[in-house]
């Protein structure tokens, strides 16, 4: 049976947050050196490709949120960390990118590791 | 052969939507007068207005723009906008020293309640793939011409965390009302293509 046009005007003004509430301990600070892991999942995956294998630092952290790369193939949320991350346009276009060009990214736990 | 809006062949995308439609209401899976509400909500009432209401009262109220700032979702319910494509909001501020422009590189995400639905360029891949790589040329053609030292901050939303920028306010607004602030405020400037004059 559809939806009427109540309910769905209804559910489009409640919106429903990617955010699941469960506490899990960030494995990351504001301030850390992350690399971002160079990963080519065949399905769904949030990880821009142009940002694979590069160092960028941690400027907030967002909380915990499902994990698309999981949730949308019905493998369940993975709830973890989301964090912006800001990768200098140098780091990430070499000599082309800008000198004071910045690129923000929010990053999922799983898709970076520490950087040195 | 006739050239008015009217009669002009569809294009292949319009077809598809008409088919896909169709079928849905046939089989019974979607309600008509639901899309019917939906498309009446997006296209009339929720838009850029919202956000405008929004960048008015932070320009006009520090302790709302420190809010805004802080807890962009929460200060802009305030304001009685929220929802689909809006739940988890951060607002970042352009300033002389940091100009902050919004992307989607992955596909179209964009904050829905404050903005309404994204425009065509902001979907297509060329303003996706070379915002990110040079957005001070990307810029340019939207009329926008940055100083060397202004840093810029390209945000590329890959979250469900959704982006809008607080243009600065224009000089030679300093007595003009919160209503008469939120008149001069642009969809593109909430975007951050562009900058904001009086």
């Amino acid at each position: 049976m559809a939806i009427n046009a109540q309910q769905a005007l209804g559910a489009a003004l409640a919106g429903s947050s990617a955010r699941v509430d469960v506490d899990i301990a960030p494995r990351f600070k504001v301030g850390d050196r992350i690399r971002t892991r160079n990963i080519n999942p065949r399905g769904h995956t949030r990880m821009p490709r142009y940002l694979h294998d590069r160092v960028g630092v941690v400027e907030r952290d967002y909380g915990v949120f499902s994990f698309p790369d999981t949730h949308a193939h019905g493998l369940g949320e993975s709830p973890q960390h989301v964090y912006s991350v800001k990768f200098s346009a140098k780091d990430v276009w070499g000599r082309e990118g800008g000198e004071r060009d910045f690129i923000v990214v929010d990053v999922w736990d799983d898709y970076m590791d520490p950087a040195p | 052969m006739a050239s008015s809006a009217h009669t002009r062949p569809l294009s292949d995308v319009e077809i598809r939507v008409k088919a896909l439609e169709s079928l849905l209401l046939e089989k019974g899976l979607i309600d008509q007068a639901a899309v019917d509400a939906l498309i009446d909500t997006y296209e009339h009432k929720v838009g850029p207005r919202n956000g405008a209401r929004v960048v008015a009262r932070a320009w006009v109220d520090p302790a709302y723009k420190q809010r805004l700032l802080t807890d962009g979702t929460t200060a802009i319910a305030e304001l009685g906008y929220s929802g689909i494509q809006g739940e988890d909001m951060v607002v970042v501020e352009n300033t002389p020293e940091v100009h902050n422009v919004l992307v989607c590189t992955l596909c179209s995400c964009y904050p829905w309640p404050t903005l309404g639905l994204p425009p065509v360029w902001y979907k297509s891949a060329p303003y996706r793939s070379r915002v990110v790589s040079d957005p001070r040329g990307v810029l340019r053609e939207f009329g926008t011409e940055l100083a060397p030292e202004t840093e810029v901050r390209v945000w590329d939303s890959t979250s469900e965390v959704r982006f809008m920028v607080l243009p600065e306010r224009p000089a030679g607004t300093e007595g003009m009302s919160e209503e008469a602030l939120a008149a001069l405020v642009t969809r593109d400037a909430m975007i951050g293509v562009t900058k904001l004059k009086a």
